[in-house]
């Protein structure tokens, strides 16, 4: 018989087909290792069609990247890697028992993202104000390259499929909190926040990216 | 093995002001406007460093089980393979540019 003792560990979280918390907590990593690998691939779509076009017409990257404006790219760059900066003070917070300031960096976090997608809404919003639309929608004639919405075609798709990516991190992040308020988090059990945290800095990774091979065409 | 590497603030504060500073310097040089090619060959160098501080010292593959990693490496191995397979076609067609 065990006896129950005051400073037993805490081990709710642990299922019965692991044997320790570790093995779990490598496990869940290791699977969200595999999930980003098939992001990076999924992704990687979109990059190789920017490349195949972009060696079609090089002048037309030229010319349609002056449509968009490098300072709110940058900002917006800043915002991202301050936002993984928080998401890693989050982690830091719960492997030191620290459940308030866990709270209170998801929050800094979760606001980034929502500046992030307020910037993008106002670059979306001017250019569809101007006719910038994908494809076959595309009716604007600042641009002297008869291609020119191709390039827009493929600036949707990447930022769009990208800003997804933030939205559905605000989500999962506003769960993390909902969760830490519950008190389910401690340093034994933050494998849901560990592993927001690696998808999230993924999502950092791409628009690091995205910025130069988008907004730096000069 | 440990998959609880535990970084100080001060580290992680100073990873993220090194991408601070990286992310002004590839604004910056396009201000001093270096000739093609070599005006994207620096931007996506730039980019990768970037990229790469933060899988080391964000995402922890630094100090994490080597399998993680290798994971990361090959995806970005597939995805080489992937845009250097397309381009033998399209960068050596004919009749290069399709309708679309």
């Amino acid at each position: 018989m065990s006896q129950p003792s005051a400073v037993e560990e805490k081990l709710d979280h642990l299922q019965h087909h692991f044997i320790d918390s570790d093995q779990q907590f490598e496990a869940s990593k290791l699977g969200m290792w595999i999930f980003l690998v098939t992001e990076i691939l999924f992704f990687g779509g979109l990059f190789a069609a920017y490349i195949v076009y972009r060696a079609w017409y090089p002048e037309l990257y030229l010319l349609a990247s002056e449509e968009l404006h490098t300072f709110w790219g940058a900002v917006n760059t800043f915002v991202l890697i301050g936002s993984s900066l928080t998401v890693a003070m989050a982690i830091r917070s719960a492997q030191l028992n620290q459940i308030k300031g866990l709270i209170i960096n998801l929050w800094i976090t979760i606001s980034l993202a929502c500046v992030f997608m307020v910037i993008k809404y106002f670059e979306y919003a001017e250019k569809i104000e101007k006719g910038i639309l994908p494809g076959a929608h595309y009716s604007y004639d600042g641009i002297e390259h008869e291609k020119a919405n191709i390039f827009f075609s493929i600036y949707y798709m990447m930022t769009g499929l990208h800003g997804i990516h933030v939205l559905i991190g605000i989500g999962l992040m506003v769960w993390l909190v909902f969760k830490a308020k519950k008190k389910v988090f401690h340093s034994g059990y933050y494998t849901p926040v560990e592993i927001t945290g690696l998808y999230w800095h993924l999502v950092d990774v791409i628009w690091i990216f995205l910025f130069p091979l988008l907004y730096l065409i000069d | 093995m440990s998959g609880h590497h535990i970084s100080s603030a001060k580290f992680l504060w100073g990873v993220a002001i090194t991408l601070f500073i990286l992310t002004f310097l590839t604004v910056a040089v396009t201000w001093i406007h270096i000739p093609e090619p070599w005006n994207v060959v620096v931007a996506i160098a730039i980019a990768v460093v970037k990229a790469t501080i933060v899988a080391a010292f964000f995402m922890n593959l630094w100090w994490d089980s080597r399998f993680n990693l290798i994971l990361f490496i090959m995806s970005i191995v597939f995805f080489l393979l992937l845009v250097g397979i397309t381009l033998l076609d399209t960068l050596y067609r004919v009749d290069p540019v399709p309708t679309f």
